[in-house]
C-alpha cells in the first residue's frame, strides 16, 4: 500500500458511478413492478461498491480493516434481519403488548 | 523514537493503519445510526406501498438526480486529494480539497432549494402540511421520514464540508507534511461514507414510482 493507485483507476470508477446513476434514473421510467425497487437498489449497491473498493480503498486494504467493514454489513444485517422477522410474523404470533391491528 | 511516554511517534508504520481502521469503527457506528432510518422507511413502504409511491412522485427527481451527480463527483475529488497527498503533490492536493468544499456546497444549496420548494407547497409534516389528495397519511409519513434522513444527511455533509475546507488551509502550512495523509485519509472515509448514505437515499426518495 505504499505507492499510490493510478489516476486511471478514480476516473474510471468515476465514470462507471455516473454510468450507473444514468442506468438508474432511465430505468425508473418504465414500468417494472417490484423489480423498479429491486434495479434501484441493486444499482445503489453497486455504486458503493464502487465507491468502497476504490475511493475508500478496500481493495488494497488490510485483512483487519475489511474484517471492520464487513462487521459493519454483518450488524446492519441483523438488524435489518431480526426486526424484518418480527414485523412479518407479528400477525402470526403477537407480541403481549402489541396493538389490536397488530402493528 | 518519542521521547516522551504516550505519544505515538510519527513515522512508524503502523500509524496510518490504526488512523484508518478507527475511522472505519466510528463509521460502523454512523451505519447502525442511518440503518434505523432505513428499516423505518422500509417499514413505512411495506406497510403502505401506494401512499409512499405517491408522495415520492411529489419529490423533484431531475433535482435529486444532478445533487447525485455533484455528490458522486466531489468523492472523485476527494479520493484524488489523498492520491495527491499520497505522492506529495501539496498544490494539488489544497486544489482539490477546495473543489470537494465547493461542490459540497453546491449539493446543500440544491437541496436547501428542494426545501424551500416543498415549503411552498406545504409538504413539511408538523409545520406546514397542507397537502390534502389522497393518501394523506402515507405521504406525511413519507415526507417526514424524508426530512429527517435527509436533514441529518446534509448535517452530515455541512460537517464534511467545514472539515475539508480547514484541512484545505492547514496544508498550505509546509510544516504539515502532505505525504503523512492520515487526517485527509480519514477525512476522505467520512466524505465516501456520507456519499454512500446519499447513493442508497437517491433511489428511495425519488425514483419510487418516477414511471407514471
Amino acid at each position: 500500500m505504499n505507492s499510490p493507485p493510478r489516476v486511471r483507476v478514480y476516473i474510471l470508477t468515476w465514470v462507471g458511478l455516473m454510468a450507473l446513476l444514468a442506468a438508474s434514473f432511465t430505468a425508473a421510467h418504465f414500468r417494472l413492478g417490484p423489480a423498479n425497487a429491486a434495479v434501484g437498489l441493486a444499482i445503489a449497491a453497486a455504486k458503493v461498491a464502487l465507491v468502497g473498493l476504490f475511493f475508500m480503498h478496500l481493495r488494497r486494504a488490510s485483512a483487519l480493516i475489511a474484517v471492520f467493514a464487513a462487521g459493519a454489513l454483518f450488524w446492519i444485517a441483523i438488524l435489518f434481519g431480526l426486526s424484518g422477522a418480527d414485523y412479518a410474523t407479528r400477525s402470526i404470533t403477537p407480541a403481549p403488548w402489541s396493538a389490536p391491528d397488530g402493528h | 523514537m518519542s521521547a516522551r511516554p504516550g505519544v505515538v511517534p510519527v513515522d512508524v508504520p503502523w500509524r496510518r493503519e490504526t488512523a484508518s481502521l478507527g475511522m472505519w469503527i466510528f463509521l460502523a457506528t454512523e451505519l447502525m445510526f442511518f440503518g434505523v432510518l432505513f428499516l423505518a422507511y422500509a417499514h413505512a413502504r411495506i406497510a403502505d406501498p401506494e401512499g409512499i409511491a405517491t408522495a415520492s412522485r411529489l419529490t423533484h427527481a431531475w433535482l435529486g438526480t444532478i445533487n447525485t451527480a455533484i455528490l458522486l463527483t466531489s468523492s472523485l475529488t476527494m479520493a484524488l486529494a489523498v492520491r495527491s497527498g499520497w505522492a506529495g503533490h501539496r498544490t494539488l492536493v489544497i486544489r482539490l480539497l477546495w473543489i470537494t468544499a465547493v461542490l459540497g456546497a453546491a449539493f446543500l444549496a440544491v437541496k436547501g432549494a428542494e426545501y424551500a420548494l416543498e415549503w411552498r407547497d406545504g409538504l413539511v409534516p408538523g409545520l406546514r402540511f397542507t397537502y390534502a389528495g389522497p393518501e394523506r397519511q402515507g405521504v406525511e409519513t413519507f415526507f417526514l421520514l424524508y426530512f429527517v434522513m435527509t436533514g441529518v444527511h446534509a448535517v452530515h455533509l455541512t460537517i464534511g464540508v467545514g472539515l475539508v475546507a480547514w484541512l484545505a488551509v492547514r496544508d498550505r502550512d509546509p510544516s504539515h507534511p502532505v505525504r503523512r495523509r492520515e487526517t485527509a485519509e480519514c477525512l476522505g472515509l467520512y466524505w465516501h461514507f456520507v456519499d454512500c448514505v446519499w447513493i442508497f437515499l437517491y433511489p428511495l426518495i425519488y425514483l419510487v414510482e418516477l414511471w407514471r
